[in-house]
């Protein structure tokens, strides 16, 4: 992938510091990466703030210093133009798939019919077809997750965040779920220009990235940052890949 | 209060057990608890006394202070008893199967496995059937039978009969004292005795099991240290939020809210006896017939009254008709006290939810305000409410506001509760996703924060019904000149007629209340919370 000069987002000297009862806890060190139209994995050790990162670069957190700008606008809240794909799916138990999708767009500018229109497209575009109606309960992980992706991509957003999306999921249908985000991803029709994947699994970073950034352990500093220029569609047995994996590894552990 | 509470336990543990252990057996137990616990204590109040002192040879002194420890059972024994039968339900097949597999049998697998297991729902609901018994104190240590040529006096020293005199003598300063040495009891047994208690519980918890329904809640209290620290947002709306919750919680877990919240999730839930086969539920109704007849029969005998005079006389008293009109009356007022709790507890909790500063203030407020007993508050009603309004027109609208508000006071904490708990017990990652989603204000309260609490307000209201009928008892009859046309005051006012027509009068009321409780339980609430099950997070 080519890289425009101009970055989309921008992350800016962040640091996230817990006070506590006595000693203050350092999660995130003072990051800086930019992050161009490119799908961008972030791996580290469990539990070293590679959720607080992304939650951060949403507007769901605050750092407590540094800041992350989107087009060079510093980001506190938010935006319509980000979407979000959570582990653990987080769809309304009480509404449909239809619904789901729908409370993302909800806030839009655009008519009733309009985002009826926007959301079953979606609904379609990630294989739920005949499931618009149908309740979170009576779905599988797999299916629940493709209406985390529905709801994300019904915003059309320029930056889609995703938060482990496949960890919770078995391999088979992780597999799967991943060829297709990053088929989605790759068409031309969709807008979405970067994504940002949260990752403890390295392997599935190294197969999917165009550029991974590795994270350390607690308090978290940006350990690499490998660039991945390979052919899509990966196979994963390329020793490439392997070898990428295993750099990465060296760095974490 | 102690020695019932020991029957109650004894009660709790051998019905629990033989419940849980024999299926058979469970399925008459059950549904037969299920219908003994929908009957108001407050209305077996006359009956129970009825019945002892009508036949007791000992002196009456003694008599009564059986029938008061009765009575205080009444009030004690179904929610331990449920607790037991969760608890044993809630044995691990692996345990048990580990158990067998190492050759523990009868008494050994009882002392070793089950009570164990027993142990931390029995604290749990003690606390509430302590609850029970001091709804009941300010009631029946002060009454009186039959009418004036042959009163029966029941007058035990203690401090019901204090609170109840109060009232009688209109004396404020009293009612108002005698209150707060209820309360300070009350809260000293909770600190003293239910918290180190409570605290040495968890101890024998499963944690596998860990009660399914439970789940949310109690990991926002569990996730401590790192977890606890990654999951805390700190953006306009959700930090907000976010700050707000862990510290309700925390204040929840301190007080004894949260205690009773994880108490009333697990029992008196009707779910499990959903399960039940037909001839189970016949045989139990009929049991609990049986039991009514005979206890009718023991009265009228003991009265040396034949059974059909006192019917003939029934039927010459009051009608059916006048039956069913007291039961409307009755109802419409417990729906416009239900429609109140609901509204003012549903915008407390979305406030406890949403606002530190409020809930740091009314936490304790309402910690405090839900452990006095609304029979307790009886006293003051009467003297700000009725006294000054003895010879206005105005007297039938305060006595109907009093009967209103308590009923309110006996329903509005039920409510409370369950929906702080469920406010709370919003999982992280829909808070999250809806602010990342933008759902911000009234559509949050409206789409997210009121579904949420949905299956928790529909608990909330059962108990509360419940709660309610029994202040209704109370309530409706305030004094020979002051009472509002209702079952409750109907019933109260029975136990003053001649003794053969106040026995059937009070069955008779009784029997109509009990059957409305069941009756509105299985068509109202049950269905709803069949409903309901799409509300509930997924653990």
């Amino acid at each position: 992938m080519t890289q425009p000069s101009e970055p989309i987002l921008q992350i800016k000297d962040i640091a996230k510091i817990y006070p506590g009862e006595g000693k203050s806890t350092t999660v995130l060190d003072h990051l800086s990466f930019d992050v161009y139209k490119e799908f961008l994995c972030i791996v580290g050790p469990s539990g070293c703030g590679k959720s607080t990162l992304l939650r951060i670069i949403d507007g769901l957190d605050t750092p407590t210093s540094g800041q992350v700008l989107f087009h060079g606008q510093p980001i506190t809240s938010p935006s319509p133009k980000i979407g979000v794909i959570f582990q653990t799916f987080a769809l309304i138990p009480w509404k449909t798939v239809l619904g789901n999708v729908l409370m993302a767009i909800s806030s839009t500018p655009v008519s009733k019919e309009e985002q009826f229109k926007i959301a079953q497209k979606y609904i379609q575009d990630v294989g739920l077809e005949g499931f618009e109606t149908s309740y979170p309960k009576e779905l599988s992980g797999g299916m629940k997750q493709r209406v985390g992706i529905a709801r994300a991509l019904a915003l059309q957003p320029e930056v889609l965040l995703m938060d482990e999306p496949f960890s919770s999921l078995d391999a088979l249908t992780a597999e799967n779920l991943r060829r297709e985000v990053l088929d989605i991803w790759r068409d031309p029709a969709y807008p979405t220009g970067s994504v940002i994947m949260v990752t403890h699994n390295v392997q599935e970073a190294v197969e999917m990235a165009d550029r991974v950034v590795v994270l350390s352990a607690r308090p978290a500093k940006i350990v690499d940052d490998v660039k991945i220029d390979l052919e899509r569609p990966r196979s994963p047995r390329d020793p490439t890949l392997y070898d990428l994996a295993d750099r990465i590894i060296s760095k974490i552990s | 209060m102690t020695i019932a509470y020991a029957f109650a336990l004894a009660f709790a543990l051998a019905y629990g057990i033989a419940t849980a252990m024999n299926h058979r057996a469970s399925h008459v137990l059950l549904p037969l608890l299920d219908i003994f616990q929908s009957v108001p204590v407050l209305g077996v109040v006359p009956v129970v006394f009825l019945v002892i002192l009508g036949t007791g040879p000992a002196p009456p002194v003694f008599n009564q202070e059986v029938a008061s420890i009765i009575l205080i059972f009444t009030a004690m024994a179904w929610a331990p008893t449920f607790g037991v039968i969760a608890g044993i339900n809630a044995i691990p097949a692996d345990i048990k199967e580990a158990a067998h597999a190492y050759g523990m049998h009868g008494t050994r697998y009882l002392r070793q496995i089950v009570l164990p297991a027993v142990f931390p729902e029995l604290v749990w609901s003690s606390i509430l059937a302590w609850g029970g018994g001091w709804y009941l104190i300010p009631v029946e240590e002060h009454l009186s039978f039959g009418s004036p040529p042959n009163v029966t006096q029941v007058d035990l020293p203690g401090i019901g009969r204090y609170i109840a005199l109060a009232a009688l003598q209109a004396n404020l300063a009293l009612a108002l004292f005698g209150l707060l040495v209820l309360v300070g009891i009350i809260l000293a047994i909770d600190r003293f005795i239910w918290k180190p208690l409570g605290t040495r519980a968890e101890k024998y918890k499963y944690e596998t099991v860990a009660a399914p329904r439970t789940t949310a809640t109690r990991q926002s209290t569990v996730a401590a240290g790192v977890r606890r620290y990654e999951d805390r947002l700190v953006s306009p709306v959700l930090t907000f939020f976010k700050s707000e919750r862990s510290y309700a919680s925390r204040v929840l877990e301190l007080t004894r809210l949260r205690r009773l919240r994880h108490i009333t999730e697990r029992l008196r839930f009707p779910e499990r006896i959903t399960r039940i086969p037909l001839w189970g539920r016949v045989l139990s109704y009929a049991i609990f017939i049986g039991l009514v007849i005979l206890g009718l029969a023991i009265t009228i005998i003991s009265r040396s009254q034949s059974i059909e005079s006192g019917i003939s006389l029934l039927s010459t008293d009051v009608t059916g008709i006048e039956l069913v009109a007291f039961t409307i009356l009755s109802l419409s007022r417990l729906f416009i006290a239900y429609a109140i709790a609901l509204s003012w507890t549903l915008g407390a909790g979305i406030l406890i939810a949403r606002s530190q500063r409020l809930s740091r203030l009314l936490v304790p407020i309402f910690d405090i305000g839900q452990s006095i007993p609304a029979t307790a508050l009886f006293p003051l009603v009467v003297i700000l409410l009725v006294d000054p309004f003895k010879n206005s027109p105005y007297l039938g609208f305060t006595l109907n506001l009093a009967s209103v508000l308590l009923i309110l006071t006996g329903m509005q904490w039920y409510l409370l509760f369950n929906i702080v708990g469920a406010v709370n017990g919003v999982p992280n990652d829909l808070l999250e996703a809806t602010a990342a989603y933008r759902i911000r204000g009234r559509r949050f309260v409206k789409e997210i924060l009121i579904p949420a609490s949905f299956p928790a307000i529909l608990i909330g209201s059962i108990q509360a019904w419940g709660g309610g009928w029994n202040a209704l008892i109370v309530s409706e009859y305030i004094g020979p000149n002051a009472n509002v046309p209702g079952l409750g005051s109907f019933l109260v006012q029975a136990t003053a007629k001649d003794p053969a027509l106040a026995t059937v009068e009070i069955y008779a009321s009784l029997l109509v209340m009990t059957a409305t409780v069941l009756i509105i339980n299985r068509l109202v609430w049950r269905r709803l919370l069949r409903k309901a099950d799409r509300y509930k997070f997924e653990a």
